[in-house]
């Protein structure tokens, strides 16, 4: 359950089981905790939106597969 | 009073004045921050970002007893639930992710671009400094606007892998960040 933690901060768990996060974030401190230290990782990753070579010249960065 | 204030304040009428002053002080503390930070999201769309704002202190005063953590654990969970309130609108706007559409060069020529820029080069070398497994999952998710299951279906993985690995990769990705002082 504690690694739902990064899913949960990004926002891509469905909707089942975001609340099912959120219940459990309740009484967890150490997901508390961790949600503290990666809060601000989604609007780092935002900036990438704004680097057209991050996106397009790197093959591993993008649909490689 | 604003008028979230003014509208939550008449909906706690009949309930708890603790209640009542903890949102006045929620919004007193966290709303214009939150406010600068959700028109990000929006792309600068302050009707949006203002709709944003309301919606999350209405789901934080459904929640009141979070509203009694640490001031900074209450940040980081409005951060997370205005976040999840921007991703669900923009799937309600557009079939297409906005993310997937070609980037304008004209971005980076804005006062503050080349700051910008600076930082998202960093960014982008963090998240390739990453093992693939680690990079592939947070692309797949995230950078994609795709859920967990909608990309362990793409990347033939289970679910419970795809969240496992993007645990360690963000994990991975902030120390990286934190070195390089751009993630506190």
């Amino acid at each position: 359950m504690h690694e739902g933690v990064a899913a949960y901060v990004l926002g891509v768990l469905d909707e089942e089981e975001l609340e099912e996060f959120e219940r459990h974030l309740d009484t967890c401190a150490r997901c508390q905790a961790e949600l503290q230290d990666m809060a601000e990782i989604p609007s780092r990753l935002d900036e990438l939106k704004h680097l057209p070579s991050a996106a397009e010249d790197d093959p591993p960065m993008s649909m490689s597969r | 009073m604003c008028p979230v204030l003014g509208h939550l304040a008449g909906k706690l009428e009949s309930t708890d004045a603790e209640a009542e002053h903890r949102i006045a002080v929620l919004y007193q503390e966290f709303g214009g921050p939150l406010l600068r930070h959700v028109r990000k999201s929006t792309g600068n769309d302050l009707q949006w970002a203002e709709d944003v704002v309301q919606e999350t202190i209405v789901r934080a005063w459904r929640h009141s007893a979070r509203l009694q953590w640490e001031p900074s654990l209450i940040w980081a969970w409005l951060l997370t639930v205005a976040r999840r309130i921007v991703i669900d609108g923009r799937r309600r706007k557009s079939v297409r992710p906005h993310e997937v559409e070609p980037p304008e060069v004209d971005m980076l020529a804005v006062p503050d671009g080349s700051e910008r820029a600076l930082s998202a080069m960093v960014v982008a070398d963090a998240l390739r400094s990453l093992s693939e497994e680690h990079r592939e999952v947070i692309e797949q998710t995230y950078l994609r606007d795709r859920t967990i299951n909608e990309a362990a279906e793409i990347l033939g993985i289970p679910p419970g892998t795809v969240k496992s690995r993007l645990y360690y990769g963000i994990r991975a990705l902030r120390v990286l960040l934190r070195d390089k002082g751009v993630a506190g």
